[in-house]
């Protein structure tokens, strides 16, 4: 049973028109035991920047303190919210700084930038980036979600459409997925505010 | 082999931990208290090997009381259990790591709300209304989940306990004798008899 | 036995001056003059360049440097003094990439090279730098211009002047810049400035000047460079002042 499959869990990101959304599931287990059903894996850093870290929930819980007190002090002293962008890259050398004992996470970073800018990207354990223009997948789902999002996933979605195609492809996935599942929660980030619902899925 | 269980009820939460100390095959005692207070509100029920549970529960005890003297307040349960869980997962990536289990059960008294956070050693923390570690948790989980619900009362939450312990020392291969039960609310901890 | 313990060079005089700072101040003061003018387009920053021996080879002489691409540097003082606190930026710069894959804006690197400052003149066994910077940045807020100070102090400035003829050249800035100023006519003045102090023959070797803006050029990621004027572009601007 390898690190990043020992607590389940899956996140997903999706690029809309103007728009992007990210999305987990809320299960916490140990292997094939369930724990919780309260716990997601995605997290703000900005008013219009979210990272999903799906994986060992012990390094998921610690990378969220240390982004959240990084972003923190990034914002008192550049007197400026982080770009998604440069979060991603600020992710990246904070997991290759662990390069011969890496946190065990597959993060995923989305939000939209100044100029309202959708920007998502994926990364390995150890911070090698992934930069797409369509969706970016993470966690023991990932393999559902490739094949899913592959399918329904389509260009200029609007934020209305885009929480339907991302929380439709993440219940398609769970669902067929042991680690993961028990509910989920989607973030859809527009330039005016950030949409934030819960979904009601199998409880099994 | 050992096991916790918590529950949280209306305002208060219960905790129970089975009093048997063993060493490889062999029980040593059966009045064994798994737990320490941290503070008047805040108690940690731990398992795990010997050595290691209880100097680290006595660990964590000492440096919240140290910061409630130092500070003139004590910690409330939610920074307690992120204080106790980042020192697990600092310990999960040093040569010899804890392997500690934890239930955190506190009353937070500025809140007026009770709090039970399920920590394991690797120092991945959630809170819930009712967790467990341990083999009896497959049984106890799933009992929970079909009886627990927010209002819970004292009476309510002792019967289920009840219940739990009973169907632990029905099904459950090895042997637990007895539980120590304790309960946290305003009033502080005590512990309690069924 | 007082010398037995070592104080900080730096330790308060009864009347509340750090009197080591105010000698580095009187280092920068002698020094040559320096020159900086913000305009609406940029940042130009010039300085005179005069070797002690005409045998000296003065094309090997750097007094305006690159920091990184949209930053640029310039001291009135101890030449030695800079090339530490240039050292420091750049790494400063490059660290700050390192992370966040991009150069630091100018007021951050700023801060970064104020601490440095600020930090000799309080630690033991050190002095304060004697050395006065310029230094000009553009980033997504636009074009800046500040001065750091020997005492870790800074200021962002319009048009700032330091060295033997600052309080000349202040004024004649003063007279001379407007809020609508471009990077074009602001090296003229800048020129002027230098000019107004400057003794013997002025030529495109005896001074430097260094430009960043939207009219001097880009990086590749589109944003704009900092790059110092090359003594030919130097001759072009003096002859048209003459």
């Amino acid at each position: 049973m390898s690190p990043g499959s020992y607590n389940g869990g899956a996140v997903v990101a999706m690029i809309g028109k103007n728009c992007v959304a990210i999305a987990s599931d809320k299960r916490f287990g140990v292997q094939m035991q369930t724990i919780g059903t309260e716990f997601s894996k995605v997290f703000p850093v900005t008013e219009k920047s979210y990272v999903g870290l799906p994986g060992l929930t012990t390094d998921t819980q610690t990378l969220q303190e240390i982004f959240r007190f990084k972003a923190n002090m990034y914002k008192l002293r550049e007197e400026r919210e982080i770009e998604p962008r440069t979060l991603s890259k600020l992710v990246s050398s904070t997991l290759y700084e662990r390069r011969w004992g890496p946190y065990f996470v597959h993060p995923l970073v989305a939000g939209l930038d100044k100029n309202n800018q959708p920007f998502i990207c994926a990364m390995d354990l150890i911070g090698c980036i992934t930069e797409t223009c369509d969706f970016v997948v993470g966690g023991t789902s990932e393999e559902n979600l490739f094949g899913i999002c592959e399918s329904v996933w389509e260009p200029d979605l609007e934020p209305e459409d885009l929480f339907e195609t991302i929380s439709q492809a993440l219940l398609c996935s769970i669902d067929r997925d042991c680690f993961a599942g028990w509910g989920a929660v989607v973030h859809v980030i527009t330039p005016e505010r950030v949409i934030t619902r819960t979904l009601k899925s199998r409880m099994d | 082999m050992e096991c916790l269980i918590g529950i949280v009820g209306k305002d208060f939460v219960l905790v129970a931990a089975d009093a048997t100390a063993t060493s490889s095959v062999n029980i040593f005692k059966t009045d064994e208290d798994k737990s320490r207070d941290l503070n008047k509100h805040i108690i940690m029920l731990y398992s795990g090997e010997a050595g290691d549970a209880v100097n680290f529960a006595e660990y964590i005890q000492r440096n919240v009381r140290f910061y409630g003297i130092k500070n003139g307040i004590e910690l409330n349960p939610k920074a307690a259990a992120t204080f106790t869980r980042r020192e697990l997962a600092q310990s999960l990536r040093s040569r010899k790591p804890y392997m500690v289990n934890l239930l955190i059960a506190g009353y937070d008294i500025t809140k007026t709300t009770p709090h039970l956070y399920w920590i394991d050693y690797l120092g991945s923390s959630i809170e819930a209304p009712h967790v467990a570690h341990g083999y009896g948790s497959y049984y106890t989980v799933s009992f929970l989940d079909k009886h627990h619900h927010p209002d819970l009362t004292l009476e309510e939450a002792k019967i289920l306990i009840k219940k739990c312990i009973d169907e632990i020392k029905h099904r459950l291969i090895l042997n637990l004798p007895d539980f120590k039960i304790k309960v946290v609310d305003k009033d502080g901890i005590r512990e309690i008899v069924i | 036995m007082t010398d037995r313990y070592s104080f900080s060079l730096t330790t308060f005089s009864p009347s509340g001056k750090l009197v080591q700072i105010e000698y580095a101040l009187n280092a920068v003061s002698q020094g040559v003059t320096s020159i900086g003018i913000k305009a609406t387009n940029g940042v130009v920053i010039a300085t005179e360049k005069k070797a002690a021996s005409p045998l000296i080879d003065d094309s090997s002489l750097e007094k305006v440097a690159n920091v990184c691409p949209n930053i640029g540097i310039v001291y009135s003082g101890m030449g030695p003094d800079f090339r530490i606190l240039l050292t420091k930026a750049r790494k400063a710069a490059q660290k700050y990439k390192r992370v966040y894959g991009e150069y630091p804006p100018t007021g951050i690197l700023v801060k970064e090279v104020a601490s440095v400052m600020q930090e000799f003149t309080q630690s033991g066994g050190v002095r304060p730098f004697g050395v006065s910077l310029l230094i000009a940045g553009h980033d997504e807020t636009g074009p800046s211009l500040y001065q750091v100070d020997p005492s870790g102090s800074y200021w962002a400035w319009k048009a700032s002047a330091m060295g033997k003829n600052m309080v000349n050249a202040k004024t004649f800035l003063e007279k001379r810049y407007n809020d609508d100023i471009e990077l074009e006519d602001a090296v003229h003045t800048s020129i002027l400035t230098l000019k107004e102090g400057f003794e013997g023959q002025m030529t495109e070797n005896s001074i430097e000047i260094g430009v960043i803006g939207s009219a001097v050029g880009y990086t590749e990621d589109q944003k704009p460079i900092f790059r110092k004027l090359t003594p030919s572009e130097v001759k072009d601007y003096l002859a048209n002042i003459a």
